[in-house]
C-alpha cells in the first residue's frame, strides 16, 4: 500500500482532520530537534519543508550551488528522512538546493541516496524538475505571453539564451502528479512553497480555501508565532478550518501573529497568486483556541482562467573583486563623493579600459549611505567611514587590475586640503582585494501565460535503496 | 511623535527581487488609525524618503493585523551590481523619524 493510498484510507473525502507538518522554511540551515521530535510524535500524515527562495539573491541560481552548507543540509535532510521513514508518511521538499534548477536538484538527490544507503532506508522517491524549456520561453517571449513583474531590463530571445538558469515556480499540480505515483518522497526542484503542503489536501478533496491559506502560512514553520522562531510547526487542516500549533511550547500562534504573518514578503496581504489560482484572505478569520493556538477559516480559492508560472531566471555579469578600507580622516569624509569620483577616473585612465563597458567599479561607503540610497546627505558627517569598492570584469584578472589600482591610488590621493598625506585609508588586513567569485543578475523574474502545466515539470521516479 | 515611537514593528523586506515591502505594525486600535490617518504615511510623502516616484509607492493598510504595509519599487534588482541590500531588509530607517 502506497503513502497516497492510505492517506486516502485515512482521510480520504475530507472526513478526518489532515495533520500536516513544516519542518523547515529553510532546510539546510537547521532543523532544531525537539520540536522536530514533538512534531513526529503528534502522528503527522505528511512531513514539508522548503529549501529554496529567489531572497539570497541571483548567485545561487545562477551558479548552481547551494546557500546552505554542505554538512547542514545533509544533517537536516537526514533528520527529515529518517523521520518521515519512522512512521511511514510522504515526505516532501520544495525547491531543492535554494535555486531549484539542475544542479541544486542533483546535489539534494545525491545526497538523499547517500543518505539512505547509510542509514538503510528504502523508499520510492519522484523528483520534479523546474528548468524551463528555452523555445518554451521564447515562444512566449514572441507571443508576449511573458510580462516583468516590476521594473527590470528588457528580457527578449537572447535574454532566454543568455540566463545560466532558467527556472518555473510549479504549483500544486505538480506536486499531486508526483504523489500520484506513489513515492513516499518528493524533492522538487524551483516550487511555490505552499504548493509543498497544499497538494495532499487537494488530493484527498479538502476544500483548497483553507487548505492554500494553510499552506502558505505553515511553509515559514513557526515564523508565524510570537516569538517567531524557526521551530517544526503543526497544522491541523479539518474541512473549512484549520489549527496552527508550534511545536515549541515556548512559540504561540496567536490570531495577530498568524494574521500579520500574510504580510510577510508579500507586496499584497490580501492575495497569493498561485499557478492554478489565486489565494483570497480577505475574509479569513483568526480566532484563539487557546493562547498557544490559533484557529483560521474564512480564506477562498479563486481557479485561474489561465494557468500562469513565474519565471525566474539569473545571467553571469561577470567576476568580482571587492576592495575594503576604511578611513577616520575628516577632510576625506568631508570630500569622498568627490574623492571617489577623481579616482574612477584616474582608474580608467591607468588601466587603459572603458569604464561601464569593459569593467564596473562602484563604491558604498558606510557611514553615509552603503545601506540605504538616502536622497540627502547625514546631517552630521560620521566619525569614520568604511569603503566597499567593487570591480567586476569578464575576467579575474582585469577585475583584480581595477581593484589593486584604486587601492593604491585612493591611498594616496592627493585631494584639496589634504592633512594625513602619508595615506588616506586603513586597511583591516591585507591583501584588502578580495576575490568574491561570480557576479550574477536576475534577468527574469517574470509570470508566463501557459497552456500545459503538466509538460513544464517533468516527474521522474526512482527506487532508493 | 516619531513612527518609531508609535510602532510595535517597522520591518522591511523583499517581495520578489523587483520588490521592497515595509511593514508598519501597531499595539491597537487607536495607534494604527493614527498612523493609517497621516498624511506622513502617503504614497507622496514617503516617495521623497526614498528618491521614488509616487507612482512607485503603494500603502495598503491590513486591518486583521493592525499593520499598514508600503510596497516600493527597487530602484536596483536584488543582487544586481550597485544594489545595497539583497534581501532587502534594512530599507526601513528612512521612515523611523516621520512625524505621525
Amino acid at each position: 500500500m502506497s503513502a497516497l493510498d492510505r492517506l486516502r484510507a485515512e482521510c480520504g473525502g475530507a472526513r478526518a482532520a489532515l495533520r500536516v507538518i513544516s519542518a523547515s522554511g529553510q532546510l539546510g540551515y537547521g532543523v532544531p530537534e525537539a520540536a522536530f521530535a514533538e512534531g513526529l510524535r503528534r502522528r503527522p500524515h505528511v512531513i514539508g519543508a522548503d529549501m529554496g527562495s529567489t531572497d539570497p539573491g541571483p548567485y545561487y541560481l545562477g551558479a548552481g550551488e547551494l546557500a546552505t552548507s554542505d554538512e547542514m543540509s545533509r544533517k537536516d535532510l537526514r533528520r527529515l528522512l529518517v523521520g518521515a521513514r519512522s512512521i511511514g508518511v510522504p515526505l516532501i521538499i520544495g525547491t531543492a538546493g535554494t535555486g531549484g534548477a539542475r544542479p541544486h536538484l542533483e546535489t539534494v538527490l545525491a545526497m538523499v541516496r547517500e543518505i539512505a544507503r547509510a542509514e538503510g532506508l528504502k523508499f520510492r522517491m519522484a523528483a520534479i524538475r523546474a528548468d524551463l524549456p528555452r523555445d518554451v520561453v521564447k515562444a512566449a517571449v514572441r507571443a508576449k505571453r511573458i510580462r516583468p513583474l516590476g521594473k527590470m531590463d528588457a528580457f527578449g530571445e537572447a535574454e532566454v539564451d543568455g540566463a545560466a538558469h532558467l527556472v518555473g515556480q510549479m504549483g500544486t499540480e505538480a506536486f499531486v502528479r508526483a504523489l500520484e505515483t506513489g513515492a513516499e518522497v518528493v524533492i522538487a526542484g524551483r516550487a511555490c512553497d505552499t504548493a509543498i503542503y497544499a497538494a495532499i489536501p487537494s488530493l484527498l478533496g479538502f476544500p483548497m480555501g483553507p487548505a492554500m491559506h494553510m499552506a502558505k502560512i505553515v511553509e515559514c514553520a513557526s515564523l508565524c508565532c510570537v516569538p517567531g522562531g524557526r521551530d517544526t510547526m503543526l497544522a491541523t487542516l479539518e474541512g473549512d478550518s484549520f489549527v496552527l500549533e508550534s511545536m515549541n511550547p515556548k512559540r504561540h500562534a496567536t490570531p495577530m501573529s498568524v494574521a500579520a504573518h500574510s504580510l510577510y514578503e508579500q507586496s499584497d496581504p490580501h492575495r497569493v497568486h498561485e499557478p492554478e489560482g489565486t489565494l483570497n484572505v480577505e475574509s479569513a478569520r483568526y480566532e484563539a483556541v487557546d493562547s498557544h493556538r490559533t484557529r483560521v477559516s474564512g480564506a477562498r480559492w479563486e481557479p485561474a482562467r489561465r494557468f500562469t508560472v513565474k519565471v525566474e531566471g539569473a545571467t553571469l555579469v561577470g567576476e568580482r573583486v571587492a576592495l575594503i578600507a576604511g578611513s577616520s580622516d575628516p577632510r576625506f569624509i568631508a570630500n569622498i563623493g568627490t574623492i571617489l569620483d577623481e579616482m574612477s577616473a584616474i582608474v580608467a585612465d591607468l588601466v587603459g579600459r572603458k569604464p561601464g563597458v569593459d569593467y564596473q567599479l562602484s563604491f558604498r561607503v558606510y557611514g553615509i549611505d552603503g545601506v540605504v540610497a538616502w536622497p540627502k546627505p547625514p546631517a552630521v558627517p560620521p566619525r569614520e567611514v568604511f569603503v566597499l569598492g567593487e570591480a567586476v570584469a569578464p575576467t579575474l584578472a582585469l577585475a583584480l587590475t581595477v581593484a589593486k589600482t584604486t587601492k593604491q591610488y585612493l591611498l594616496h590621493h592627493g585631494f584639496a586640503g589634504r592633512l594625513s598625506t602619508a595615506g588616506n585609508l586603513a586597511f583591516p588586513f591585507t591583501p584588502p582585494e578580495v576575490v568574491a567569485g561570480r557576479a550574477y543578475r536576475f534577468s527574469a523574474y517574470h509570470v508566463m501565460e501557459v497552456d500545459d502545466l503538466a509538460a513544464l515539470f517533468p516527474v521522474e521516479v526512482e527506487e532508493v535503496g | 511623535m516619531k513612527l518609531m515611537d508609535l510602532a510595535r514593528v517597522v520591518r522591511s523586506k523583499n517581495a520578489g527581487p523587483l520588490k521592497i515591502t515595509l511593514d508598519l505594525m501597531f499595539e491597537d486600535e487607536a495607534r494604527y488609525q493614527r498612523a493609517l490617518q497621516s498624511p506622513a504615511l502617503s504614497p507622496g510623502a514617503i516617495a521623497p524618503l526614498y528618491g521614488l516616484a509616487r507612482s512607485q509607492v503603494e500603502v495598503i493598510p491590513y486591518r486583521p493585523a493592525l499593520a499598514i504595509k508600503v510596497v516600493m519599487d527597487r530602484t536596483v534588482p536584488s543582487g544586481s551590481l550597485g544594489d545595497r541590500d539583497v534581501y532587502g531588509a534594512q530599507q526601513h530607517a528612512p521612515l523611523l523619524e516621520v512625524e505621525i
